[in-house]
């Protein structure tokens, strides 16, 4: 579906016209109906890469094909294509109504003012659909947004950082339409910093890291179950006294969670069964993205380092 | 195509309807006319009421050649530079057709401008009991023919440097300063400095004289027809060339706009 070869984007600095690598070399693939995610840090070339897919960004060299073609500006691909851009970068003197039907006719096709309408009451937009978009706040643009990309029903959305600055209801309703047009069989390619959202969504992740994809699996590779760790959670009912084998203890309230290395299980059961306490929780630690990202993007960082130092001292002895 | 041409001019009229500077621009230049106006209100002369309406035509249609330049400058350097192009190239709305759609709703209103300029010296002539002369048609038309063609040399402009570089460029260095700079080396050569440098650089002053757009190309022909205000019918086909002029920068213009647009790096 989304087929991306070594490609490599270099940029030259304005004045001192240093080169910037923004992708080096990165590789990946996603498929046919994949809710794919791609994570990284600030800077690691997310949306560069997005924009390389969307045909914005001519890679300085490399292969990038959607659908089997090469994406061109505006070509006939994009018919079944919807993108939600990071940054609003949207028509500013257009008041919010003007915008979506505006976006919506470049599709080619006359959007009725009901379908335009029951789009703006779905994202609380109605009531501000004569103002102008320059004057709209960080959240409703992109509503605005999001709108744009959901009226023609798109076989392939890309989303760059979608929920950014949206209200905690608005997020959960566009998570269920996501979840829903992915169910319809949409592929969908999203940038988010928000991983715990990443979790809940997607079904395959590529993690970048200074312009290359380090890791590209399904996610639920990528969230393991510690075979070795128990996560504890008890009553602590006032009582200070917690066995000294438990790490990392938070106490909220009367709740205290722990993590119970899985060679001391059954001395903290005897425990609880002598002191009656009440245990809420006792499962097998799971690793979540985010370990999974830290664990994966300092493993890369050390990596750099080795390799870095070990340049500098064949270079050294060269020398 | 009909579709997406449509739905582009609809966007960019609205652009020029609701830019700031273009508002304060007509404003400016709608007080002074009004001023310029004033006088022959006071006066009984019919030759000064017709040299107050000479002039007003000649400035309104001044105004309204530097207004297409800057709708022409505005609609590609503000799109480009708050990169909302990719609101519309991720679409299925090619570069050929948001360019010339650009350029149309550009052309349009110049047009609608154009007309509005007409009616009312008409009605000026009109108030101040003077004939209604087809002169005045006549400049409104080859005004607007020639905005066409600095529209889209502004719209080349535009889309391959700094709005502000490309503004001086055409402020500046435009054909008739290479046409003066080419009148005064051939005078220099004339006077005996026939040196090969001074003749090279003769011939580069007129080669971008020749290549740079001219936005009367048929000026000295039509001199009479701005100052007398009346046509004469073997003077109408200056308009037909003039427009077979401006078509054919508009046609280079647009095909060199849309290669830039095309070979961009990063929209």
């Amino acid at each position: 579906m989304i087929f991306a070869q070594d490609v490599h984007v270099h940029f030259r600095t304005r004045f001192f016209r240093r080169k910037v690598r923004a992708l080096n070399g990165l590789t990946l693939e996603v498929r046919d109906g994949d809710f794919f995610a791609l994570v990284g840090q600030n800077g690691a070339g997310k949306s560069t890469a997005m924009y390389c897919f969307l045909g914005l960004l001519r890679p300085t060299s490399g292969k990038v094909e959607i659908m089997g073609q090469v994406p061109e500006l505006g070509c006939r691909l994009y018919k079944d294509i919807a993108y939600l851009p990071e940054e609003p970068h949207y028509h500013l003197y257009l008041t919010v109504e003007e915008a979506i039907r505006y976006y919506s006719s470049l599709y080619g096709k006359r959007v009725s003012n009901k379908t335009i309408n029951e789009s703006l009451e779905r994202l609380g937009l109605a009531q501000f659909k004569t103002l102008p978009l320059a004057k709209c706040s960080k959240g409703m643009k992109q509503k605005v947004g999001i709108a744009q990309c959901l009226i023609h029903e798109p076989k392939v959305l890309f989303l760059d950082e979608p929920t950014r600055g949206l209200d905690p209801l608005i997020v959960r309703e566009f998570r269920e339409t996501l979840r829903e047009i992915h169910q319809r069989g949409a592929t969908i390619v999203m940038n988010s910093h928000v991983l715990s959202e990443i979790e809940m969504l997607a079904n395959r992740v590529a993690i970048i890291d200074r312009g290359k994809v380090v890791v590209q699996d399904e996610l639920q590779n990528l969230l393991t179950l510690n075979q070795e760790l128990y996560r504890v959670i008890f009553d602590g009912n006032g009582n200070g006294v917690v066995p000294e084998y438990l790490t990392a203890v938070e106490r909220t309230g009367h709740l205290v969670r722990a993590f119970l290395p899985k060679s001391r299980l059954s001395d903290f059961m005897e425990a609880v069964r002598a002191s009656g306490l009440l245990l809420h929780e006792c499962s097998l630690k799971r690793t979540s993205l985010e370990e999974s990202f830290f664990n994966i993007i300092k493993g890369e960082a050390t990596l750099a380092e080795t390799d870095n130092s070990n340049r500098a001292a064949s270079l050294g002895s060269s020398l | 195509m009909t579709e997406l041409l449509k739905a582009n001019i609809w966007a960019d009229v609205r652009f020029y309807r609701r830019s700031k500077l273009l508002l304060a621009f007509m404003l400016v230049f709608l007080l002074l006319t009004a001023l310029q106006s004033l006088p022959p209100l006071f006066m009984n002369s019919g030759v000064q009421s017709f040299n107050s309406l000479q002039e007003i035509v000649a400035d309104l249609n001044f105004f309204l050649l530097i207004l297409a330049a800057g709708m022409g400058l505005l609609v590609i350097s503000s799109h480009l530079r708050n990169r909302s192009l990719k609101m519309v190239f991720t679409k299925p709305c090619p570069p050929e057709v948001w360019l010339l759609s650009a350029f149309l709703s550009a052309a349009a209103m110049s047009l609608f401008l154009n007309v509005v300029v007409l009616g009312s010296t008409v009605v000026l002539s009109l108030l101040w009991h003077l004939p209604v002369r087809m002169g005045l048609v006549f400049v409104s038309a080859e005004t607007f023919v020639a905005s066409l063609g600095l529209i889209a040399y502004l719209m080349l402009l535009a889309m391959v440097m700094h709005p502000a570089l490309a503004a001086i460029v055409a402020i500046i260095f435009n054909a008739d300063l290479f046409y003066q700079f080419d009148v005064w080396t051939k005078a220099a050569i004339r006077s005996g400095n026939s040196s090969f440098a001074l003749r090279m650089v003769e011939k580069v002053f007129r080669c971008l004289y020749i290549l740079l757009p001219i936005v009367y190309p048929f000026d000295k022909q039509t001199e009479n027809i701005h100052s007398s205000l009346r046509v004469l019918s073997s003077e109408w086909k200056y308009l037909l060339f003039s427009f077979g002029y401006a078509l054919a920068l508009t046609a280079f213009c647009y095909c060199v706009s849309l290669w830039a647009l095309k070979r961009k790096n990063h929209i």
